[in-house]
């Protein structure tokens, strides 16, 4: 689990250019959108880009998103239990 | 005003502006679903042209986008008498993405820009003067008949041919997937189900003149005003109570207008956002009685074609007394009050209002009204406000100018952004997420704005939030801008993430840029400038029609001062941006 979390934040780094952040500035259960990282929309979209990418889940619509998308934790028990890849 | 002489729409239900509206008044529409479509993975239900109309349709020597603008042209062309190599007539063309289907996988030989390809289809229909391209997203439409009424106005020249025309292709399907922005099956405009959009392919025309033609007692379509803005909220979703539309509008109509108005022809993309917000913008503006006309429920979103045809056909529906019915529409679904209908609705008003909102937060309205010609000729009104040039900024791949003064720096190209911004302004990390273009201008913007006095300088504005003071006053600043490549390096990007059949991931972030007015949106979003934001697209650096444009928008509008420039970026290492503020009332 813990290299899962850390790979996704090499890739949320990537994927969003969070360019001058570190996998260890961004915490496990840290909100990524609103207050914590400062995530808008198309971030939303592109994480979804991310899981379709690299780990094979299809996600329809941001709407289901949301609860996935809380934090690095919540992205990493939900690529858990669905990642075709 | 401005009057109306001909129009023409091409698009899968006709070839003239009367084949097309009686299609609609049939209740027909040629929105089709679509499986495995140019390899494109997901289906999509959209508007698209057959391949026996592909073939009708091509002009020789001219690719599908040029023919679809040169046939439509010809058509309109046919329905007035206008010298089209009459020094006193314009071409402006409204496009997002021209002939983007062509881009070759590697180099651009042979590749047209679209300044460059307005420009091959002016000489095909006999224009001597230059084209104006107008890059505005979605609003595209509103915006370019917009700025033949002001250049009209001011004088510039007597006669517009305006042409709105998109082809749809897996570059822009693939990018509306990406934002999830596609409905699978027809869309529903301000409808509780709907799920999102269709694209459409179409060109639209229409000829603007200052001298009514009609003869006396008849009426005629006439252009009385119009608006754009940038709502500065964010780059692709609408301020949620639709500030920017509700702007537009409220500087669009006058006294007395809002009686007169026989409807409001929509944007209507049925998107979630979209058409909540314009539902929350006609109820501020007190326009929740007024008919709607969506329109999307016939020909799916035509990009640069929509806001010029959907003012074609309102005013073609109108001149039989008719609201077309709001197909696809059932039960309302937005929270703002609207009046909204999918039945046939007869009107005895002659006025109507277009309304459109786009990517990069622009936001359009124009009034049309039809009146009784006079037979005689609108006097251009040439305003005699003074401009004044107070800052200028230049940056190639290896220098740095500040009101022509050369700067000391040591990078080059695409790492020279990076070091002026890292030395020079810093405390905006969404620079990173940005593409080249758009860091081209904000660094040059932000570097303009400090010689200004405005901006904060490097460790002033950590939260890279704007203070408060200078965002009030710079409501009424356009940023106006113009380049010849587009989006060039956006369009390269996101062509790689759709290649490969097996990589087909396109992204968002990527996509958005392929709309290089999304710069504009860069900066009024940073600095909170609530008036025009426009880029055009010229086949060269044209500093006279430049300056038309530019004061043509400063002076017909009420915008006190304009960030205005050439910012071109065709690759890493070879841009330029050369940027300065002009304001009126020194």
């Amino acid at each position: 689990m813990d290299e899962l979390i850390y790979a996704l934040k090499e890739q949320i780094i990537d994927a969003l250019n969070l360019e001058e952040m570190t996998p260890d500035e961004i915490e496990n259960d840290a909100p990524l959108f609103g207050n914590g990282l400062g995530l808008d929309s198309i971030d939303a979209l592109e994480l979804i880009v991310l899981l379709e990418k690299h780990y094979g889940i299809k996600l329809a619509s941001p709407a289901e998103g949301k609860s996935i998308f809380k934090s690095v934790s919540t992205i990493a028990e939900y690529v858990e239990k669905n990642r075709k890849k | 005003m401005i009057t109306v002489l001909a129009t023409n729409i091409t698009s899968p239900l006709g070839m003239t502006t009367e084949q097309n509206y009686q299609m609609l008044k049939s209740g027909r529409s040629a929105l089709k679903r679509y499986e495995g479509w140019c390899g494109v993975p997901e289906a999509f239900t959209a508007s698209l042209f057959t391949d026996e109309q592909r073939e009708a349709l091509a002009v020789e020597g001219c690719s599908r986008f040029e023919s679809l603008v040169v046939r439509s042209v010809r058509e309109a062309l046919t329905h007035a008498e206008v010298d089209v190599t009459d020094e006193r007539t314009v071409f402006i063309l409204s496009t997002t993405k021209g002939n983007v289907e062509m881009l070759p996988a590697e180099g651009s030989e042979g590749y047209l820009h679209p300044g460059e390809t307005a420009a091959k289809i002016a000489c095909q229909l006999g224009f001597t003067t230059q084209p104006i391209t107008v890059c505005n997203a979605c609003i595209s439409g509103v915006s370019a008949q917009l700025l033949a009424h002001r250049l009209i106005s001011e004088g510039r020249y007597d006669r517009a041919v305006v042409c709105g025309a998109d082809c749809q292709s897996a570059f822009i399907v693939s990018g509306f997937v990406s934002f999830k922005a596609l409905s699978p099956d027809e869309c529903r405009p301000f409808d509780i189900e709907r799920i999102g959009l269709n694209l459409g392919e179409a060109a639209s025309t229409i000829i603007l003149a200052r001298t009514s033609v009609a003869a006396e007692g008849k009426r005629e379509w006439q252009l009385v005003r119009g608006c754009t803005n940038n709502d500065a909220y964010h780059i692709s979703a609408p301020s949620p109570q639709g500030d920017g539309t509700y702007a537009a509008i409220m500087a669009t109509l006058h006294e007395g207008d809002r009686e007169r108005l026989a409807t409001v022809s929509v944007h209507g993309t049925a998107t979630m956002f979209n058409d909540q917000m314009e539902s929350k913008a006609l109820q501020r503006a007190g326009l929740s009685e007024v008919p709607l006309s969506a329109l999307k429920g016939y020909y799916g979103h035509t990009m640069g074609a929509a806001g010029v045809l959907e003012s074609i056909i309102t005013m073609r529906a109108l001149d039989d007394g008719l609201i077309l019915p709001s197909r696809g529409f059932e039960e309302i679904g937005v929270s703002g009050k609207v009046t909204i209908s999918n039945q046939m609705q007869t009107t005895g008003k002659q006025s109507f209002l277009k309304i459109i909102s786009g990517f990069g937060g622009c936001n359009g309205a124009l009034l049309f009204t039809r009146t009784e010609g006079e037979g005689n000729e609108a006097p251009a009104t040439p305003q005699t406000v003074l401009l004044a040039q107070t800052h200028s900024v230049r940056i190639t791949p290896s220098a740095l100018e500040i009101d022509g003064q050369p700067m000391e720096t040591s990078a080059e190209g695409k790492a020279l952004l990076t070091e002026i911004y890292k030395s020079r302004i810093g405390g905006y990390p969404k620079y990173y997420k940005m593409d080249m273009l758009s860091r081209l201008v904000f660094v040059a913007t932000e570097l303009l704005l400090q010689q200004e006095g405005k901006a904060p300088g490097n460790g002033q504005a950590e939260d890279g939030q704007v203070e408060s003071g200078q965002a009030e006053e710079a409501v009424d600043r356009a940023v106006i801008l113009f380049n010849r490549t587009s989006s060039i390096v956006a369009d390269r990007q996101h062509q790689q993430t759709i290649s490969d059949a097996e990589g087909f991931f396109p992204s968002p972030s990527v996509f958005v840029y392929t709309l290089p007015n999304i710069v504009t949106g860069e900066i009024a979003i940073k600095h909170g400038y609530k008036a025009e934001t426009s880029l055009y697209i010229l086949d060269h650096k044209d500093n006279h029609i430049m300056d038309s444009v530019v004061e043509a928008s400063l002076l017909q509008s009420d915008t006190q001062s304009v960030l205005t420039g050439w910012v071109d970026c065709e690759d890493e290492n070879k841009f330029e941006a050369e940027i300065r503020i002009i304001t009126k009332n020194i």
